[in-house]
Order: structure tokens, then C-alpha cells, then sequence
């Protein structure tokens, strides 16, 4: 049965409508349309809830000095630069007008505003683009007002960050705002060198020269989520090579994909992720280690239970059963470690030229009241987690990623733990093509000097080169159980008696066991398992010992090593 | 002067809120969400508006969407009905804001009473009583077994952090106070790491008692009686009925008054219901107050001759009330049952579709609320309620009678229904002579109680 138009409609008398009653009426400023998905939402909503869309969930641009409110502690923002005055290098038509007229809408000076606030107590100097002025282009007043903040930190040491939003360059001063790309980037190259601290977080929409400078170049780059950020435009890219361009492309997402950005931070969480940035930024000293400190509850990683099995009959266990134990899925992974000795782990993603590479996690973390950076080849243990993290196989730019979290500790003088598990890099034509060997090269290289303490530990399999390219340390542990070698027994057995199935005869020849390489001298210690506890304390030991040492004294230590063998 | 009215809800109730509308000359507009199209309350107003699809967040929910529809049809005033947005503090204060009349209590009130603690403080400063216990969190066994003392045995120690019946224990009497309160304390560390409790007064078998008020904006409250919601499942009422076999005229006026007091210290206005626990001893505690029209109020009309919906809207209007408290009239007994769209056999399994054929009882004192006609599809997206059938009869047998008549005409075909297993329940020896408590269907399902 259909009711349509079946009932009755109520009939009320026209024309006694009250002219001095007040008619409902919804107030100016209380509702808004969300740019993104485009429903009516309260506007008081978006304001106490980090300018997100309720609804849809999409980030809103924000004021610059909200955005500061956002992450300060309390009236702790001090503006420097504030009057800087307007310039017109090109004497383009019209610009002073337009600025003003901008200034008086805006109430904004410039497209930056820059200054110094702490948050949670540590001291920053800060950068904010605001988009209502000029797209936040950067023409001579924002460089200029960059690079003066930037070499304000440098001198004060203090870390520097830039929240970055920005159309690119300032198209009415033309060439003179090509230049601040240059002389932006070259502050805070001094900035680096002096050994400082600089966090880029990108917001929606980062593009063209500011990308091409002072945002990609941060120690630590942030991201917020769905951000659009890029070189070239989408809408350029698109007329240029005349096809649409997939969905996705060139927000934050795909970013932290294709390596360029460390994380993707919800703005809710963005003060607190600051925040523990800059604590694990403070300057360290080896004496600052607190050795009263405890590991964390293992007993709750599920994996390390299933492995107490294995670790008994320790003594009469053949090398072949130590290959197989090596690999068993029921061994806690290196995402186990960390989760295990360290505590505030926070990680950071990407190579920086293509990719992030799920197979090597890294970041940092405190142990014992000291920031370390730590390194972790992660095999994963469900089919699915096994595919996402490659089997433990790292790509180049897993290896490359490592580097360059190297390459950070040591500029900040924060100590590297790399926890070894890989049947080998990974064996395929994009490694190839990107440069597998280079890569392992690399790391050798690089890591022969780096001037920090290193130390590897072979959790599991330690699988030729492809383990080697994290095992250039002040010193190399070995789990009991783990096993290092040239490449796997069954490769070994096939090369030299063309037949695989004797891999558990060469395993007992090939000499990959943590005991034989301790007689050889490859390794330094052998822990026992279960490990946590002892490899807890053993490395409370390391780190006093050799964050004691100059550079000089690790760098020649670290060779002679290698030199003898 | 309300002049057109949109109704913030579907369903029953949104059909019921049209006709009182229709009655009174005041213009009504639906809004539905895309599975309501087809809906009665759609098609019986004046006017309808879809406001999105069909999740309730994104229609029926949406206060910004009804905001809107009411600015574009012209309605002056909301009535939100039950559920929904009815109880939401922001909603009415929305309302308020845009110069719409919202038809219920303040934002103020509504947002102060759906506040457990703080409505707690303010019923016990107006005298209304409220379960005894401490007041300030407790971790040592002795200093809570001098506060039960004081309490009142028996008491329940609950976590501070609780949830899920973890961390809680009753103590009949004083010898076994030290074992609940180390036994919850001790669940209460592992389950929440927290051992702060709480402690209070443990309500024995108490019946479910809530009372109807009224408040125009002059000061007027009057009361209107009590409901008797007892019989419910999972906190789902079942059958409610006026007046209450557990209540005489002396109890009655004593809650009464509570209940007026309860909403004098709220400074609430518009109808509103008073929950109470009732003892088996005769005292009562306050539980809270619901802020809106509830799903059970013809049974209050019934007995008392007052359409609770065209006062609501009246004194949303700005109307005093037309009546003193000494002009309420009781007269007989009402009873509803609810009918859903559930199989009882298969653990109240909802089961949404479409009704084929449909009857529905009739005659002297037989009432029915629903939006339900035959080849309507009831989805599953939304409450499972289909219908309401209220009787009215000379006293609670006659009642009962006339209510298992009616129960025995209903034929829904098509979709499972509840009405043989409330039926059931109106055949049993404990409901018959009023018996019960708010453990009854519980009792029944455990089989400690079983039905013939």
C-alpha cells in the first residue's frame, strides 16, 4: 500500500502571522559549510576541536596565531620581527596597495610569523606561515624573516621549527623571491652544521619553492594528515603530461610512502609530539645513563612466551637447529626489542629520495634517560605483517633509511643500537635497479666513521650483506640462537655440492653459530636466552663505556676492528 | 504563538506529536532520513524534508541538518520526541540560539540533570532522598566498614573505575563487610589498577517507579501519577502500567511530592518524568530525571485524562497549566505492552522487513501508538519498536483481561513479534497479583520463575 498524498493536510488561516514576533533565525557566524565535505557544521565545533571538520574529519587551514596557541605553553610566544617593513623590489604595479590592503584585512604584518615559545618547558624558536596573506608566498620579508629567526636560534642555540603553508614564491617580487629558496635553506645549513635541531612540519598546501627549500630539510619532518605536498602543482603536472593525475597523489599519505616525511601527526597529538621531539633533543652526557632504570614488562609480549621452549637444552643444540631456531616465527622480532628495552619510541620514516621501507624500522627512543636512535630489521610474524615488512628483506632505500638515521645520531650525538634479523636484502629487480649494492656500500662506508657509539645485535638471522650493512659497529652481540653467515647454509650447500638438502652439514662447517664467531672474533659477546634482562643491563654497560670515548678514539677503535680481520 | 512544528524524530512518537499537532491547528513537518521515505510520519505531516541518509548520525542525529530543515520550512518551533537529539544539552542550546522554540526543559536543566553526580547533589540538597553511601572515595577496609555502618546494610563496594560488574561486591551484614570490600578491592587493582571504591546502600529487589510532572514557566508543577515499569528486559521496559500495585495513596503522595520537589530544585519546566527505586519496605531513592516525553506517558494520559503532548506544547508556548494539583483525577487502571519487531525465541534476534498483513485491536478502552500499515518495511536500521497497545480498564484485572484480548487479536504477518511472549508474561502468577520487581524477566529467563 502507497500513502502518498492519502492523508489529510492541516489548514491554518493565512494571514495572522505576527508581525512583531521574532522569527527564528539561525545567528551570523554560528554554523559553517565544511570546505571539504561540504556540510553545515558548527562553528564552535571546529574551533574546540583543532579546526577539524566533525563530520568529515577534514583539517582546516589555521590563523598563524592560533596555531601557535595551539602548541605554546601558555603566554609563553615572544614575536620577533613583528614590523618588518614592506618591500616592492620589483616596483610591481599595485603591490604596496594590495599588501595593505591585505595587512588591514588580516591583521597580519607579513605571511610568516616567527618568534620564540617553549612547549612543555623546552624552548623553540618558531616559524608560521599564515595562508590568508598571499597564499603565504615567500617573498624577501618572509625569507628574510626566516632567516633572521633561523640564525637567532643558531646563536642562541635553540631548536628551530617552521610550520610550513605556502603557495611557493611571491610571483609580484619575481627573481628576489626565487633567491630566499637559497637563503633560507642556507640559514639553516648553518643552523645544522652548528649541530641544532630543526623540525619541518608541513601543512596543507606546501608547494613549490617553499618545498623545494626550508620544508624538506628538516632533521625531523612532520606532516599533517591529507595535506597537499608537492613541487610542481597537480593541475600544472596534469596539463603538462596530459593525464589525471590518481587520487591520492601528492597529499601527506604519499609522501610518507615514497619516503619523504618521518610522520603523519593528527593535529590533536601535534603539541605532545613536539614536545617529546625536543626532550629527546636535549644535549646528553654518558654520566646521565640511570642504570636504576627498568625493562619493560616482557612478560606481556605474547611471542616471547611461545619462545621459552626453545630455550632450554641450550648446550646440545646442533648449529642446523640453531639455523632453523633462527628463523622461527615464535622468536620475538625486533619490534619485540624495542617495545621491550625502550620506552617512547618514536618513529621516524623514509630514505628521503623514494621510499620508506617497511622492512627496517627505525627511530628513537629513551633507554635509561638517554635519547638513542634505534634500528630494528623487522621479519613481522602474521602472512599478512610478513608481506608488508618484505619477510625482513630491506629494499635499498631500507638501508638508506638506516644511513640516514645514522647520520642524525650522530650529528646530535645520540648513541645507535641496530638489532640485526634478515635472511639477506632483498633479492629483486627494483633492488637492482635502485641500487642494492651501492646501498650496503654505503652503509660500510658511512658507518666505518660515524661518530657516535654503534652497537649491532644479532637477534635472528643475520643473513650476509644484507646484515653486514647494519653490523659496522663498536661492537657486534650475538643471541645465542642467532646465526651469521656469508649467505644461508642451503645457498652454501648448493653452490658447493650442488645440493641444497645438505644444508645441515654445511651449517656445522660454515662456523655461524654465536659461539664459533666469538672464537673467531667476529662477535664480542654471546647473550643468553630469554635475552631481555641480561641484554638490558649489558647494554647500560656499553653505552657508559663508550659514550665516554671521543669521536676520535670510537672512529679508530671501530676501525682497528675491522682492520684485523 | 506556535504556529508550525517540526518534529525532530520517526516512528510512533513522531506520529503521535503530528496528530496532537493536527488537532490543535498547528502545522507540522516531518524530517526523514532516506530509509524513512516511505514512512507514515512522513507522508501524515504537513510537509516533509529528508535530512541524509540513513544512519542516524547523519540524519536523525544531525543537529546542524534539522537546524537547517526548520529554517527552510519556517517552523518556529522543534519537538524532538524521545531518543535522538531529545536529551542533547547542545541541541536545545542550538535551538535557543536560533530563536526556535525547542519543546522540553531549558539546555541548562537538561545538560545539569543528565549529570549523575550533579544531579545527585542537587536532589539531596532539596531534600528528594537518594541512595545512601559515601560520597568521597575509600581504600581501607576499616574506615568503609564504619561508613556502611552508617550506610546501612546491605551495602554494594564498587571500583571507583568500575564497569562490567568487575569490582563490585554486596555485604548483606556487617560479618561479611570485609571480605566484599577486599574481594572487590582486589578485582577492582587487577581489573582497573586501581583500588579506590565506593560504597553505598544496596537496593534489594526494588521496583522500577517514575513519575510524570509538569512544569509550566510560571512555577507551576503539578505531578501526575506514577508509572510502574518493573517488567523489563536487558533495561528495556516491557510493560508499564498506572497505578502501581506496590503504591497506596499515602506512598503516593509522598513520591509525589519528591518528585515535584525534584523538580523545583531543577527549576524544570515542560513534562518530565522522575525515576525512583522503590524498596520493599516503602522507601524510595531518586534515580534520575528523564527530560523528555517518554515512550510509556499514554499510560499517565489515560488515567488522568490529559494529552501530554498538546501540554507540552503549550507550555512551550508560554501557556500556565489549565489544572491544580488537587483537580488530578485518577481514574482506573492502564496498561501498555510493547510490541517489537524481535524473535523471542532466538534471543529477541531483531527482525526487520516487510509487514504483509496487518490487524490491529480496537474497541472500548484499547489504544494503539505506532507507525506501522500494512506493506511498510520496517528496517533495521533504527529502534525495533512497532507498535504500543494501551487499555484502560475499571481496575489492574479487568485490565490485564482486556490486554491479553487485545494481544490475542494482533496479527502482523510478515516480520517475528514479541506479542505472544508478552502474552506469556501477562499470564504469569507473579505479574497477575503484582508481584514483581525489576529482576522478574530475569527470573523467568534464568528459569527460576518459569512461565506456564
Amino acid at each position: 500500500m502507497k500513502l502518498h498524498n492519502m492523508f489529510k493536510k492541516t489548514k491554518r488561516e493565512k494571514g495572522e502571522d505576527l508581525q512583531n514576533v521574532e522569527r527564528p533565525e539561525v545567528p551570523e557566524g554560528l554554523l559553517r559549510k565544511c570546505n571539504k565535505c561540504g556540510k553545515a557544521i558548527l562553528t564552535e565545533d571546529v574551533k574546540n576541536g583543532y579546526y577539524i571538520c566533525p563530520k568529515c574529519h577534514g583539517y582546516f587551514r589555521i590563523h598563524a596565531y592560533r596555531r601557535i596557541e595551539m602548541i605554546a605553553d601558555a603566554d609563553s610566544f615572544e614575536e620577533w620581527d613583528q614590523g618588518m617593513e614592506m618591500v616592492n623590489p620589483l616596483n610591481f604595479p599595485g603591490y604596496e596597495k594590495k599588501l595593505l590592503q591585505l595587512q588591514e584585512k588580516t591583521d597580519l604584518q607579513e605571511a610568516i610569523v616567527t618568534g620564540r615559545i617553549t612547549i612543555g618547558g623546552y624552548p623553540a624558536v618558531i616559524g608560521v606561515c599564515d595562508g590568508r596573506f598571499l597564499m603565504a608566498s615567500m617573498g624577501q620579508v618572509v625569507g628574510e624573516k626566516i632567516a633572521r629567526a633561523v640564525e637567532r636560534a643558531t646563536k642562541l642555540r635553540l631548536p628551530v621549527i617552521l610550520f610550513a603553508c605556502s603557495g611557493g614564491a611571491r610571483m609580484q617580487e619575481g627573481i628576489v623571491s626565487l633567491m630566499q629558496m637559497a637563503k633560507t635553506s642556507a640559514a639553516l645549513k648553518r643552523h645544522s652544521d652548528a649541530g641544532q635541531f630543526y623540525i619541518s612540519v608541513l601543512t596543507d598546501p606546501t608547494t613549490g619553492g617553499v618545498t623545494a627549500s626550508f620544508a624538506m630539510l628538516g632533521d625531523v619532518i612532520l606532516a599533517e594528515p591529507g595535506a597537499l605536498i608537492g613541487f610542481a602543482g597537480p593541475r600544472v603536472i596534469e596539463q603538462t603530461i596530459g593525464t589525471r593525475l590518481p587520487k591520492g597523489f601528492q597529499r601527506s599519505e604519499f609522501l610518507l610512502e615514497h619516503g619523504f616525511i618521518d610522520r603523519i601527526v593528527e593535529r590533536e597529538e601535534l603539541a605532545e609530539t613536539l614536545r617529546q621531539l625536543l626532550k629527546m633533543h636535549q644535549d646528553i652526557r654518558a654520566d646521565q645513563i640511570r642504570t636504576a632504570g627498568h625493562i619493560n614488562d616482557t612478560e606481556n609480549v605474547a611471542s616471547l612466551k611461545v619462545a621459552k621452549r626453545h630455550w632450554r637444552d641450550a648446550e646440545t643444540r646442533s648449529a642446523w637447529e640453531r639455523v632453523l631456531l633462527s628463523r622461527s616465527k615464535s622468536r620475538p622480532s625486533g619490534k619485540n626489542y624495542i617495545e621491550a628495552l625502550f620506552s617512547d619510541f618514536t618513529e621516524f620514516h623514509g630514505d628521503r629520495y623514494y621510499k620508506d621501507d617497511p622492512a627496517v624500522i627505525g627511530g628513537i627512543a629513551d633507554f635509561h634517560g638517554i635519547p638513542v636512535t634505534v634500528i630494528a630489521q623487522e621479519k613481522g610474524r602474521e602472512t599478512k605483517e610478513c608481506v608488508r615488512h618484505n619477510f625482513g628483506m630491506p629494499s635499498p632505500e631500507g638501508y638508506r633509511k638506516a644511513l640516514r638515521l645514522m647520520k642524525q645520531a650522530e650529528k646530535f650525538h645520540r648513541p645507535v643500537i641496530c638489532f640485526v634479523d634478515t635472511p639477506g636484502a632483498f633479492c629483486g629487480l627494483e633492488a637492482e635497479e635502485r641500487g642494492q649494492g651501492e646501498a650496503i656500500a654505503r652503509n660500510l662506508f658511512e658507518m666505518s666513521s660515524l661518530k657516535t657509539p654503534i652497537l649491532s645485535i644479532m637477534i635472528g638471522e643475520g643473513g650476509s650483506g644484507g646484515a653486514l650493512a647494519m653490523a659496522v659497529a663498536d661492537e657486534v652481540w650475538m643471541l645465542e640462537n642467532a646465526v651469521y653467515s656469508i649467505l644461508s647454509p642451503e645457498g652454501f650447500a648448493s653452490i658447493l655440492w650442488k645440493d641444497s638438502k645438505r644444508a645441515p652439514e654445511a651449517a656445522e662447517v660454515m662456523k655461524l653459530t654465536a659461539e664459533d664467531l666469538k672464537q673467531i672474533g667476529v662477535v664480542e659477546r654471546v647473550i643468553p636466552e630469554p635475552a631481555m634482562d641480561r641484554l638490558d643491563r649489558e647494554m647500560c654497560e656499553f653505552l657508559s663505556t663508550y659514550l665516554a670515548m671521543t669521536p676520535e678514539e670510537l672512529v679508530e677503535k671501530r676501525y682497528l676492528r675491522f682492520r684485523r680481520m | 504563538m506556535i504556529q508550525k512544528i517540526l518534529i525532530a524524530n520517526r516512528g510512533e512518537i513522531a506520529v503521535r506529536i503530528i496528530r496532537a499537532c493536527r488537532e490543535m491547528g498547528i502545522e507540522t513537518v516531518a524530517v526523514y532520513s532516506e530509509a524513512d521515505k516511505e514512512a507514515l510520519h512522513t507522508q501524515l505531516a504537513d510537509e516533509a524534508v529528508c535530512i541524509g541518509p540513513v544512519p542516524s548520525a547523519e540524519s536523525y542525529l544531525d543537529m546542524e541538518k534539522i537546524i537547517s530543515a526548520t529554517m527552510v520550512s519556517g517552523a518556529d518551533a522543534i519537538h524532538p520526541g524521545f531518543g535522538f537529539l531529545s536529551e542533547n544539552d547542545r541541541f536545545a542550546s542550538l535551538c535557543e540560539k536560533c530563536n526556535i522554540i525547542f519543546i522540553g526543559p531549558s539546555s541548562e536543566v537538561i545538560r545539569k540533570l543528565g549529570n549523575k553526580s550533579e544531579a545527585r547533589n542537587t536532589m539531596q540538597k532539596a531534600g528528594v532522598p537518594i541512595i545512601p553511601g559515601s560520597h568521597c572515595p575509600i581504600s581501607d577496609v576499616r574506615e568503609g566498614a564504619k561508613v556502611a555502618e552508617k550506610t546501612g546494610y546491605p551495602v554494594i563496594v564498587k571500583a571507583a573505575l568500575g564497569g562490567g560488574g568487575k569490582g563490585m561486591r554486596v555485604a548483606a551484614a556487617p560479618e561479611e563487610f570485609e571480605m566484599a570490600f577486599r574481594t572487590a578491592q582486589k578485582e577492582a587493582q587487577m581489573a582497573f589498577g586501581d583500588g579506590t571504591m565506593y560504597l553505598e546502600h544496596f537496593v534489594q529487589h526494588p521496583r522500577h517507579i517514575e513519575f510524570q510532572i509538569l512544569a509550566d514557566q510560571f512555577g507551576n508543577i503539578v505531578h501526575l501519577g506514577e508509572r510502574d515499569c518493573s517488567v523489563q528486559r536487558n533495561h528495556q521496559k516491557l510493560i508499564e502500567e498506572s497505578p502501581s500495585p506496590a503504591l497506596n495513596d499515602d506512598l503516593r503522595a509522598k513520591m509525589g511530592k519528591a518528585a515535584v520537589a525534584a523538580a523545583k530544585a531543577a527549576g524544570y519546566t515542560n513534562a518530565g518524568t522522575v525515576e525512583f527505586l522503590l524498596e520493599g519496605n516503602g522507601s524510595f531513592y531518586f534515580m534520575e530525571m528523564n527530560t523528555r516525553i517518554q515512550v510509556e506517558h499514554p499510560v499517565t494520559e489515560w488515567v488522568t485524562g490529559i494529552d501530554l503532548i498538546k501540554e507540552q506544547i503549550r507550555i512551550a508556548d508560554g501557556c500556565p497549566l489549565s489544572f491544580r494539583q488537587s483537580e488530578i483525577q485518577f481514574i482506573g487502571h492502564a496498561m501498555e505492552c510493547r510490541i517489537n519487531a524481535e524473535n523471542p525465541d532466538e534471543n529477541f534476534r531483531p527482525s526487520p522487513g516487510t509487514i504483509i498483513d496487518l490487524y490491529l485491536p480496537g474497541g472500548k478502552g484499547v489504544r494503539i501508538d505506532s507507525a506501522i500499515y500494512s506493506g511498510c518495511t520496517v528496517t533495521p536500521y533504527y529502534d525495533s519498536m512497532l507498535a504500543k497497545l494501551i487499555v484502560h480498564a475499571g481496575n489492574r484485572t479487568e485490565a490485564i483481561a482486556k490486554m491479553q484480548c487485545a494481544l490475542g487479536e494482533v496479527i502482523i504477518e510478515g516480520i517475528d513479534t514479541n506479542v505472544d511472549y508478552q502474552y506469556k508474561i501477562l499470564d504469569h502468577p507473579d505479574f497477575q497479583t503484582g508481584n514483581i520487581d525489576v529482576e522478574f524477566i530475569e527470573k523467568i529467563e534464568k528459569g527460576q520463575s518459569p512461565i506456564r
